[in-house]
């Protein structure tokens, strides 16, 4: 076993490796996935930047051709030149310049137009807060910057909107007059256009507050504003220092990144956001469920490999089972086989590993089983004693304790004297391992010792050996004793309550391997205990009428024998077998020994 | 001795009795004026609050100059702490900035500063948070009293752009310039004087240099006829670091 052991591990440590990678390989997958997520949000971060200032360069471009407007530059001079500026005059302005906005070209026309004069005055708005004039503009630096020669853009916040504002100078002449500026409100139409070929999503952002935006996305502004603050002067690089954030807006997360809104409103803590709706978490079922159909196909795996690696797995792995367990159990499962049918007396110990001390633990129970039984037979005799003269008879207690097999339910093998036939224990016929008598309340007088001599065709009828042999107890000659099969009580073998007592060895059918493994099949203990008490008292009534048919043919008084007590002895006797011994049945033989009816009990230890 | 000390009682008499004369007499007070040679403009500062472009000058014309005069104020301090009555000096918040960027005003005077404009602000002392409490109103006014000489950044956080000086200075005669760089401090009485003058660099934000540039002396002795003091002076050049000629933000 110590290859398929060895292959063991190694199969599981290959199957604990592959799960390792399994769920490993999608971290890295994972990993890659999020800097590609990161680059590609400060790609659309930067090309939106980059968006922003070429529609700041198109709108500084719209304003200066706003300012180069020869009804502006008129309209401005002659403003400037006024100390106080009147509603009459601010619409006046204020025509010019909504007819100048008209005419403006393109998708891009401004939100509201301011018109200031040369003191910084506005002279008029268009499109927004119209009916306001008057007021001082000058202070903001994109109109300082415009009123001093300057075209430039800014941003500007008012009242929670955000615009894009471009200025220019009014110049008339080589002189100062005045300067425009037009406003584009930043809305969702502007933000969707921007990410509409970056396939992101984003934001305009002014403090805590959403401005607009490409998608209506509700999530917590101070965890997305607080990059900001850790932020360099350089607005230009946001897109590239800021790292990318995880945010959560309802159930759905996030990928974002931030950068700053210049001008006016970036002092104002604006700023924007590209926002990217994060892969669900990979993982190993994650990446499972991103398995295609064509990542399995033929040319895309490698099945051949797989199939043969796992082929050469299973051969190796059952090999190594057959070589080291299958075929030395089998050895071994013969070998027992053999030992139950008494062709060998012990296992082999060849066997390696286990199996080989499993066989040196049968040898050994076996050679205990040998050495208990010589013992047992030596104490019945020191228990027993010698029967006493003028007893019903001679018991001959034990005859063998070896366990029975099975071939001894063959009448030749029976015939045959091998297994401790009466008087085999010492030279001549096989006498009887131990015997008694049974006391006679009438013992007959001059009755001598003989040798005993089995009768045969006088043991009880149920058992086949016992009524195939010839009755000659009559004759008391000690004829070689012959063996007769002895009527047996098996206790512990049901049989139905009408059927003769069974013959243990030949009335069961030769054994065969699954029998000797798994055992016959046994009725409920209840039946069992039923039928065998019943069957012991036919049994000994039987064994009685023998013993008193010879005792008869011996010529010995039968007067003083009774049932009652002949059996009681037995049973007694019986009891006390199993007790010493542990068998489980007894078994009486009544046989002529010395010229005198005797009987012979012989306790059976395994029936199996 | 006796003699001796008669000569001084009646010397002591004649001190006294001119110093009471003197006080009882009409106020003699002469004017301050002249004219200070403002520094040359320097070039247009760094671009504030800049967009995504950064500016570009027109091909029209030259660009502007900014005019430095708005940016000084003149105080003429003496000995003497300013008496009667403070006065009230409003300032006007005209659109987006002040009317003028500074102006210096008497240690007891009320700032009454008036919004002209239609925005409402939060207007903050940055010296001095207490200083200037509540909103101002579109067209509404918010008035303060300066009680010690002092300087003070008047500005509105959601406006950055928007910033004022207040000078409180200790004494009444306080004026501004014009774009000539002339001054005048009418009623100035007989006496020592200092002519200090203040400059607000709009820039100081970005590393402009804000503070007293130029003082003088000056006497005013009427001897009972009207006078008037000419002070002339050459301010010096507007000192910008380097750090205020970058641009504020790319």
């Amino acid at each position: 076993m110590f290859w398929s052991k060895i292959w063991f591990f190694v199969v599981a440590l290959a199957a604990a490796v592959a799960v390792t990678v399994a769920l490993l390989l999608p971290r890295p997958a994972e990993r890659a996935l999020v800097r590609g997520e990161a680059s590609r949000l400060q790609t659309a971060c930067g090309v939106i930047h980059i968006l922003l200032a070429d529609d700041a360069r198109n709108r500084v471009e719209l304003a200066g051709a706003f300012a180069r407007s020869p009804e502006i530059m008129a309209a401005l001079e002659a403003a400037s030149a006024t100390e106080a500026l009147d509603e009459g005059r601010m619409k006046q302005v204020r025509g010019i310049g909504a007819s100048v906005m008209q005419a403006i070209q393109g998708s891009r026309k401004p939100d509201f137009a301011m018109l200031i004069d040369r003191r910084g005055r506005v002279v008029a708005r268009v499109r927004l807060d119209e009916a306001d004039f008057g007021d001082v503009a000058a202070g903001r630096p994109l109109i300082d910057d415009a009123l001093a020669g300057y075209l430039r853009d800014d941003l500007w916040a008012q009242n929670g909107t955000m615009y894009f504002v471009s200025a220019a100078p009014v110049v008339k002449q080589g002189g100062y007059v005045g300067a425009v500026v037009l406003g584009h409100q930043v809305t969702n139409e502007l933000a969707g256009r921007l990410v509409k070929s970056l396939a992101v999503d984003m934001g305009f952002h002014l403090g805590a507050d959403s401005v607009a935006g490409s998608k209506t996305i509700a999530f917590d502004h101070a965890a997305i504003q607080a990059p900001l603050a850790r932020l360099g002067p350089d607005a230009a690089t946001d897109c590239e220092v800021v790292a990318p954030l995880e945010i959560r807006a309802g159930a759905d997360d996030y990928t974002a990144i931030v950068a700053r809104l210049p001008g006016e409103a970036g002092v104002k803590h604006a700023f924007y956001s590209v926002i990217i709706k994060r892969a669900e978490g990979l993982g190993l079922l994650g990446t499972l469920k991103a398995i295609k159909e064509n990542d399995l196909a033929f040319g895309n795996f490698p099945w051949l490999a797989v199939g043969a690696g796992f082929v050469v797995a299973l051969a190796l792995g059952v090999g190594l089972m057959f070589i080291e367990a299958d075929r030395p159990v089998r050895r071994l499962t013969a070998e027992a086989v053999r030992l139950a049918k008494g062709e060998i007396d012990r296992l082999g110990e060849a066997h390696a590993g286990k199996l080989g001390s499993v066989a040196r633990s049968v040898n050994i129970h076996i050679d205990k089983i040998g050495r208990e039984a010589k013992s047992a037979k030596k104490d019945l005799d020191q228990l027993l004693g010698p029967a006493p003269e003028g007893g019903l008879g001679t018991i001959d207690l034990l005859a063998t304790t070896l366990p029975v097999p099975r071939s001894f339910s063959s009448p030749s093998a029976l015939g045959s004297g091998s297994m401790s036939a009466p008087g085999s224990m010492s030279a001549g016929p096989a006498a009887p391992s131990s015997e008694f008598r049974f006391q006679d309340p009438a013992p007959a007088p001059g009755a001598g010792r003989r040798p005993a001599v089995p009768t045969r065709g006088n043991t009880p009828p149920p058992f086949r050996a016992a009524a195939s042999g010839p009755g000659s107890g009559a004759s008391m000659m000690p004829p070689p004793p012959p063996v007769v099969s002895p009527p047996s009580m098996r206790i512990s073998t049901p049989q139905g309550p009408a059927m003769p007592p069974p013959n243990p060895f030949a009335s069961q059918p030769a054994l065969n391997l699954d029998d000797d493994i798994l055992g016959r099949g046994a009725e409920p203990p209840a039946l069992r205990r039923e039928s065998s008490a019943e069957r012991g008292d036919a049994y000994f009534r039987q064994v009685f009428d023998q013993f008193v048919s010879t005792k008869r043919r011996c010529n010995e008084p039968t007067g003083g024998l009774a049932y009652e007590r002949f059996a009681e002895k037995l049973v007694k006797n019986r009891e006390d077998l199993m007790v010493k011994t542990g068998c489980r049945e007894v078994r009486f033989t009544v046989y002529v020994k010395d010229g005198k009816a005797a009987l012979k009990a012989t306790p059976v230890k395994d029936e199996a | 001795m006796r003699a001796g000390c008669s000569v001084g009682l009646v010397g002591i008499a004649g001190l006294v009795g001119g110093v009471i004369a003197a006080l009882a007499s009409p106020a003699r007070a002469g004017t301050v004026a002249g004219r200070l040679e403002l520094p040359p403009a320097p070039e247009r500062g760094a671009v504030a609050a800049k967009g995504f472009l950064d500016r570009t000058e027109n091909p029209l014309a030259e660009i502007k100059k900014p005019s430095l005069a708005p940016y000084y104020v003149v105080a003429l301090e003496g000995d003497a702490r300013p008496g009667g009555a403070p006065p009230e000096i409003t300032w006007d918040l005209v659109g987006e900035s002040f009317a003028r960027p500074v102006i210096a005003v008497p240690v007891g005077a009320e700032v009454v500063i008036r919004n002209q404009s239609k925005v409402p602000r939060t207007l903050v002392a940055a010296e001095d948070k207490k200083l200037i409490v509540g909103p101002l109103n579109p067209k509404g006014t918010k008035s303060f009293r300066a009680t010690e000489p002092a300087i003070y950044t008047i500005g509105d956080g959601d406006a950055p752009y928007l910033r004022g000086k207040l000078v409180v200075v200790a004494t009444p005669h306080v004026a501004a310039l014009d774009d000539a760089g002339r001054f005048e401090l009418p009623n100035v009485p007989d006496g020592s004087y200092q002519l200090r003058v203040f400059y607000f660099d709009a820039a100081e934000a970005r590393g402009g240099a804000s503070g007293w540039v130029f003082a003088t002396d000056v006497t005013v002795a009427t001897r009972g006829k009207a006078t008037r003091v000419e002070v002339n002076g050459k301010l010096p050049p507007i000192a910008r670091t380097a750090a205020a000629a970058k641009p504020e933000r790319k």
